[in-house]
């Protein structure tokens, strides 16, 4: 079984789940098997402003261990990460990190702001 | 964060053609959050055993205050857009935002072009109205297609805004689905890869599917820095 552990910048209680990559997808939103996937789909809510079709940055997760387990970024990602408030050289959108290792275990952050409203957009 | 959420009352709605409605929508409360140009906002859709959020561009400026207009197709099989579609004068949306990094807020000093889809005319439309606003002398382009005439929303607008600025030219065309993207990805590789050196435009693709992305490719790969091609894809 695959583990993963979400801390929240906030001070939340931190949230630990086992699950089976092979049974994604867990439920509609972000990629199947995507981090934002395996949560919603076990009772954790993770900001998804656009539905999980990366077109915003609220998903924004900050992976702590278990970067190499994910799968790699896409360009679309990687523009969309650009934008986002407090990037990180570990930073993932959890709507599109997707874990397919039946045995990884990951440990991400949910940072305190991961919006791009307009008080926090970045203008280009 | 506790996130704010807004709740708006359907005020008039609009239907472009059989497919295709905008809803005008006032917030009850509060009012709209400032926004940019492109910006979208996160639309909570109550289904039998869930609650899903979806987003929904503003395809009206921030200029224009309230009420705001989302305008969005009746897509086959999608839950959102059924519900969207039952949405009568009077009902009660709510919804988080606005949200998105797909934004115009100031036009940058060079000739822009803007390729759109369809409904994806969305934020390109508070873009355009945004850069054309805004003292320059640059071109502006909006390359705008469907595959049906009556998909081509706001093109009476459009048009006119291209009789009043001639620095800005509307080109609609209409084009059978299975070749859109690929009469779109010739136009740019003709007019502005292939037949011209210079790379300082900036471009605002909007569109669905994986043409968007083919769109970006191309100018990258053609040497349009990073940066200059924006893009958002549904």
């Amino acid at each position: 079984m695959a583990t993963i552990r979400v801390i929240y910048e906030n001070g939340s209680p931190e949230r630990v789940i086992e699950f089976d990559p092979a049974k994604a997808p867990f439920q509609h939103d972000g990629q199947p098997g995507s981090v934002l996937d395996v949560l919603l789909g076990h009772g954790i809510h993770l900001e998804h402003a656009c539905g999980g079709n990366c077109a915003c940055t609220t998903c924004h997760v900050i992976v702590r261990q278990g970067l190499n387990r994910l799968s790699e970024a896409s360009e679309q990602e990687e523009d969309m990460l650009d934008r986002a408030p407090g990037l990180t050289p570990t930073s993932r959108l959890g709507c599109q990190a997707v874990i397919e290792d039946r045995h990884a275990e990951i440990v991400v952050v949910v940072p305190r702001y991961t919006i791009n409203q307009i008080s926090e957009s970045r203008e280009g | 964060m506790e996130r704010p959420t807004y709740r708006a009352r359907v005020e008039r709605i609009f239907d472009h053609c059989e497919d295709t409605r905008s809803l005008f929508l006032r917030t009850v409360s509060d009012t709209l959050p400032q926004y940019s140009p492109g910006m979208f906002v996160s639309i909570s859709i109550p289904l039998a055993n869930e609650t899903r959020v979806r987003p929904y561009t503003i395809a009206t400026s921030p200029e224009d205050g309230e009420p705001f207009e989302l305008c969005f197709n009746l897509v086959p099989d999608g839950p959102g857009a059924a519900w969207m579609f039952e949405r009568t004068v009077g009902d009660l949306l709510d919804f988080t935002g606005p949200f998105g990094a797909f934004t115009l807020e100031r036009a940058p000093e060079c000739e822009m072009v803007f390729i759109a889809e369809e409904t994806t005319i969305a934020p390109i439309r508070p873009m355009l109205r945004r850069a054309l606003s805004q003292p320059a002398a640059h071109q502006i382009h909006l390359l705008y297609a469907a595959e049906r005439s009556e998909h081509l929303l706001y093109r009476p607008e459009l048009e006119l805004l291209s009789n009043a600025y001639p620095r800005f030219r509307f080109e609609p065309l209409v084009i059978e689905h299975d070749f859109l993207y690929q009469r779109l990805l010739d136009e740019v590789q003709r007019r502005w890869v292939t037949s011209d050196s210079g790379r300082s435009r900036h471009f605002y693709v909007c569109g669905i599917g994986s043409g968007v992305l083919k769109l970006r490719h191309l100018l990258r790969e053609a040497g349009y820095e990073r940066r200059a091609v924006r893009y958002e894809r549904w």
